[in-house]
C-alpha cells in the first residue's frame, strides 16, 4: 500500500541535496585537509547514528501530528536500566558479563523504553492529552526516575559486546552505522509497505477521515509512540558504547536538534507528510555541520545559537519560496493560519480543533 | 453550581487544600506564616512568568517556550549594566522590561509575519537568545550584584516579629507577582484588548473578519510576555542575588504545565488568571511539602513529573467529558 501524499512532485529532495553539497564544500574549505580526511569521515559515520535514530523516532511521532519530547529521556532510561540489570545479573562485575546476561539486560532496558512509550501512547490516544503536554510530563517523570535510579552518578563498566553496538566495527564499517542502515531500511518497509505505515499518514493528515475509514486511531497512536520509544532504546544502546557510561542527563541538547532535523527534512509538524529520504539527507546535513564547526573549535553555545538561527532561516526560506513558486497548499505546511490551511484543503476543521 | 464542577480551578483549589492539610498534619510548621510567605516569595518568578504564558495560551496555538531565555538575557544584561553604570531598582526594572518586551516583540513579529507555529519559532529564538547570551558573556557567573537588589528583595510590607525576634512579612517580590496577576486580570477582563485576545484565541479567522487587528494583538501578547519575563528577571535577581546564565532557563516546561493545570486550553480562547495562580501555587506547595517532609531531593523531578502527567490527564479527561456532553446536547436538540 502506498502512503498518501507521495504524489508526483519531481525530485522533491533537490533543495536538500543542494544544501548538503554546499555544507560539505563549506566545511571542507573551512577545515582544509581535515574535514574530508578518512579519519574524520569515519568519525562522522560513528556519530551520525545517535542523531539519526533520535530524529527518525521524532519523525514517527510527527507523522501522526504528535511530538515526542521524551525521546532523549527514554534513551537515557534504556541505558540506565540496562546497566543496572547487568549489574544485578552479574552481582557487580558487569564488565565480564556473559553474552546471555548482556542480551537479558538489553531486553530489560528495551522494556523500560517501551513502557515509557506505552505510557505516552495511553495518555495521548485514550485520554486525548495533547501530545506536547503528555510527552512533556513523561519526559520530566522519566528524567526524575533516571536520577533516582542512578542517584545522579555515572554508571560504567560494560562488557565489550555491549560497547560494540556504539563503537565497534564490522568488516571495517562502524557497527552503529550498519545498525542505522538496517533500521532505516526496515522503517522504509514499515512505512511504505504495511497497513500500519499507511495508517500513520492517514491519522496525521486527517484524523476525522481516518476515524470514518475504520482505522483504529487509538491503536495506531499507541503503537506509534511505542515505535518512537523503540528508536529511543536503540539510541540508548548506541550511547552506551559511545560514552562508555550512562547518566541521567546525557545528550539533552539532541532533543532540539532532532526537532530541527524533522523540520529541515520536510516533516509536517501537524502530521501527514514527511519522507524518509528527506530525513536521511537532513540528518546527514546536520551532522556535517555539527562535526565541521566542532573541528573549527567553535564555542558550543555559538552552535546552539546557530541551530536556532538555522530554524529561523528555514522558516524564512519556506515562507518566501512558498509565496512565490508553490501553491497555497504548500505554503500552508508549517503555517498556523487556520484560514489558509482550510483553504488548502490539507486539513479539515476537525483536525485543527482536535489536534493532539 | 454545575458550572463550578466543570471548572479546573475548582478541582485545583480542592487538590491544593487537601495537599496543604496533608503536609500540615505531618509537619505543622507548614502553616507557619513565615513558611507560607517564604514559599510565596520563591514562587513569584514562576508566578510572574505564568501570567505571560497564560496570555500566549489564550491567544491559541502552541505555547511559547522562549520566555525563560528572555528573562535570562534581561537578568544578565541588567545586572551587568547596573554594575557598570550604577542605577537603582526603578532603572533596573525599566531596563529589564524594555529588553524583555523587545525580544518578545521579535517573537511576535516572526510568528505573525512567517505564519509559523509559536513553538517552532520560540524553540529557535530560545536557542538564539540563550546561545548568544553565553557567547557574549562567556558564561561567567556574577556573584556580586548591586546592593539595591538585596534591599528590594528583603523589603517587607506588613512586617511582624516572631517569637525568636526574626522579622517576617509580605515581600515586595511577592507583590510583583500579585501585581502581575492584577494587571493580567485587568487586561483580560476589563479591556477591549483583553476581549480581542480571547476572541482571537477562540477563532482567529472570525476575529479578523470582525475587524480586529490581529497583527497588533499578537505583537502585544508576545511583547507583554517579554515584559513580564523582564519583571520575573528582577524578581529572580532580588531573590538569588546573583546572575548565573542557566538559573532561569529550564523552568519553562514547569510554568507551562502549571498554567495548563489551571485550566488554560492549548487550543486557545480559554484560560483564567485564577487558574494561572492556582497552578503555580500547586507546584509551590508540592515543592515546599517535599522539603518539609524531608523527602530526598532525588524524588523532586519524579514528583513534579507525576504531578504534570496526572494534571494534564485530568484536564484532558475533563475536556473530553465536556465535549461529549456538548455532542449529546446537539443530538438531543436534533431529535
Amino acid at each position: 500500500m502506498n502512503a498518501p501524499r507521495r504524489i508526483a512532485h519531481g525530485f522533491a529532495d533537490a533543495p536538500l541535496v543542494a544544501i548538503l553539497v554546499a555544507v560539505v564544500a563549506l566545511m571542507a574549505l573551512a577545515n582544509p585537509g581535515r574535514f574530508l580526511s578518512p579519519g574524520n569521515l569515519a568519525s562522522l559515520a560513528y556519530q551520525l547514528p545517535m542523531l539519526a535514530l533520535l530524529s527518525f523516532g521524532m519523525m514517527i511521532s510527527m507523522l501522526t501530528g504528535g511530538i515526542n519530547l521524551a525521546i532523549v529521556s527514554s534513551a537515557n532510561l534504556t541505558g540506565i536500566v540496562t546497566a543496572l540489570a547487568l549489574k544485578a545479573l552479574t552481582g557487580g562485575d558487569s564488565a565480564s558479563a556473559s553474552m546471555l546476561f548482556v542480551l537479558i539486560a538489553m531486553a530489560v532496558g528495551l522494556l523500560g523504553a517501551l513502557a515509557s512509550g506505552a505510557l505516552m501512547g495511553f495518555l495521548i490516544a485514550y485520554l486525548e492529552v495533547p501530545a506536547i503536554l503528555a510527552t512533556l510530563g513523561v519526559m520530566t517523570l522519566i528524567d526524575g526516575i533516571n536520577v533516582v535510579l542512578t542517584r545522579g552518578y555515572t554508571l560504567s563498566d560494560f562488557p565489550d559486546a555491549l560497547l560494540a553496538i556504539g563503537n565497534g566495527d564490522v568488516l571495517g564499517l562502524p557497527a552503529p552505522f550498519i545498525l542505522l542502515v538496517v533500521v532505516v531500511a526496515l522503517l522504509a518497509i514499515l512505512i511504505r509497505q504495511t497497513r500500519f505505515g499507511f495508517d500513520l499518514y492517514m491519522v496525521g493528515s486527517n484524523l476525522t477521515a481516518a476515524q470514518y475509514s475504520n482505522i483504529n486511531v487509538r491503536s495506531v497512536l499507541m503503537r506509534q509512540y511505542m515505535l518512537s520509544a523503540f528508536f529511543s532504546a536503540l539510541t540508548g544502546f548506541v550511547m552506551m558504547g559511545q560514552f562508555n557510561s550512562v547518566k541521567s542527563n546525557y545528550a539533552q541538547s539532541y532533543l532540539l536538534v532532532s526537532v530541527l532535523a524533522c523540520f529541515l527534512g520536510g516533516v509536517d509538524p501537524f502530521g501527514g507528510a514527511g519522507r524518509l529520504t528527506g530525513m536521511a539527507l537532513s540528518v546527514v546535513i546536520l551532522q556535517v555541520v555539527s562535526s565541521g564547526v566542532n573541528l573549527l573549535r567553535v564555542d558550543p553555545f555559538f552552535v546552539t545559537a546557530m541551530w536556532g538561527a538555522m530554524i529561523l532561516a528555514l522558516i524564512a526560506i519556506n515562507h518566501f519560496v512558498g509565496q512565490r513558486a508553490r501553491s497555497r497548499s504548500a505554503a500552508a505546511i508549517m503555517t498556523n493560519d487556520k484560514d489558509i490551511r482550510l483553504a488548502a484543503g490539507g486539513a479539515d476543521k476537525g483536525k485543527i480543533e482536535e489536534r493532539r | 453550581m454545575k458550572s463550578l464542577l466543570n471548572r479546573n480551578e475548582f478541582y485545583l483549589a480542592i487538590l491544593i487544600a487537601v495537599l496543604c492539610a496533608a503536609i500540615g498534619s505531618l509537619n505543622p510548621h507548614f502553616f507557619a506564616p513565615q513558611n507560607i510567605l517564604a514559599f510565596l516569595k520563591t514562587s513569584s518568578v514562576n508566578g510572574i512568568l505564568a501570567v505571560g504564558v497564560l496570555f500566549v495560551l489564550i491567544l491559541g496555538g502552541t505555547p511559547d517556550v522562549s520566555f525563560t531565555a528572555i528573562a535570562q538575557v534581561a537578568e544578565y544584561a541588567v545586572v551587568l549594566a547596573t554594575l557598570k553604570w550604577g542605577g537603582n531598582v526603578g532603572i533596573a526594572f525599566l531596563m529589564a522590561c524594555a529588553i524583555g518586551a523587545a525580544l518578545g516583540a521579535i517573537n511576535g513579529f516572526l510568528i505573525h509575519y512567517f505564519r509559523v507555529t509559536t513553538i517552532i519559532v520560540t524553540i529557535a529564538t530560545f536557542n538564539v537568545y540563550y546561545g548568544l547570551l553565553y557567547v557574549l558573556t562567556g558564561g561567567g557567573v556574577v556573584f556580586v550584584v548591586p546592593t539595591f537588589f538585596k534591599k528590594f528583595g528583603e523589603s517587607l510590607l506588613f512586617s511582624s516579629h516572631d517569637a525568636a525576634g526574626g522579622v517576617y512579612g509580605v515581600s515586595l517580590v511577592t507583590l510583583l507577582w500579585f501585581g502581575a496577576l492584577a494587571l493580567g486580570w485587568f487586561i483580560l477582563r476589563r479591556t477591549f484588548l483583553g476581549r480581542s485576545i480571547l476572541a482571537m484565541g477562540g477563532n482567529e479567522v472570525a476575529a479578523e473578519r470582525m475587524g480586529l487587528r490581529t497583527v497588533a494583538i499578537r505583537l502585544f501578547v508576545f511583547s507583554f510576555v517579554g515584559l513580564l519575563s523582564g519583571v520575573a528577571a528582577i524578581a529572580h535577581t532580588s531573590i538569588v542575588l546573583s546572575a548565573i546564565p542557566n538559573s532561569i532557563v529550564g523552568k519553562e516546561l514547569e510554568v507551562i504545565a502549571a498554567v495548563v493545570l489551571g485550566g488554560a486550553s492549548l487550543f486557545g480562547g480559554r484560560g483564567t488568571i485564577l487558574g494561572a495562580f492556582l497552578g503555580v501555587l500547586l507546584f509551590a506547595v508540592l515543592r515546599n511539602g517535599l522539603v518539609l517532609l524531608n523527602i530526598s531531593s532525588y524524588w523532586y523531578d519524579v514528583t513534579i513529573g507525576a504531578a504534570i502527567t496526572i494534571g494534564v490527564s485530568f484536564s484532558a479527561i475533563q475536556q473530553l467529558r465536556a465535549r461529549r456532553a456538548k455532542v449529546n446536547v446537539i443530538v438531543t436538540e436534533a431529535a
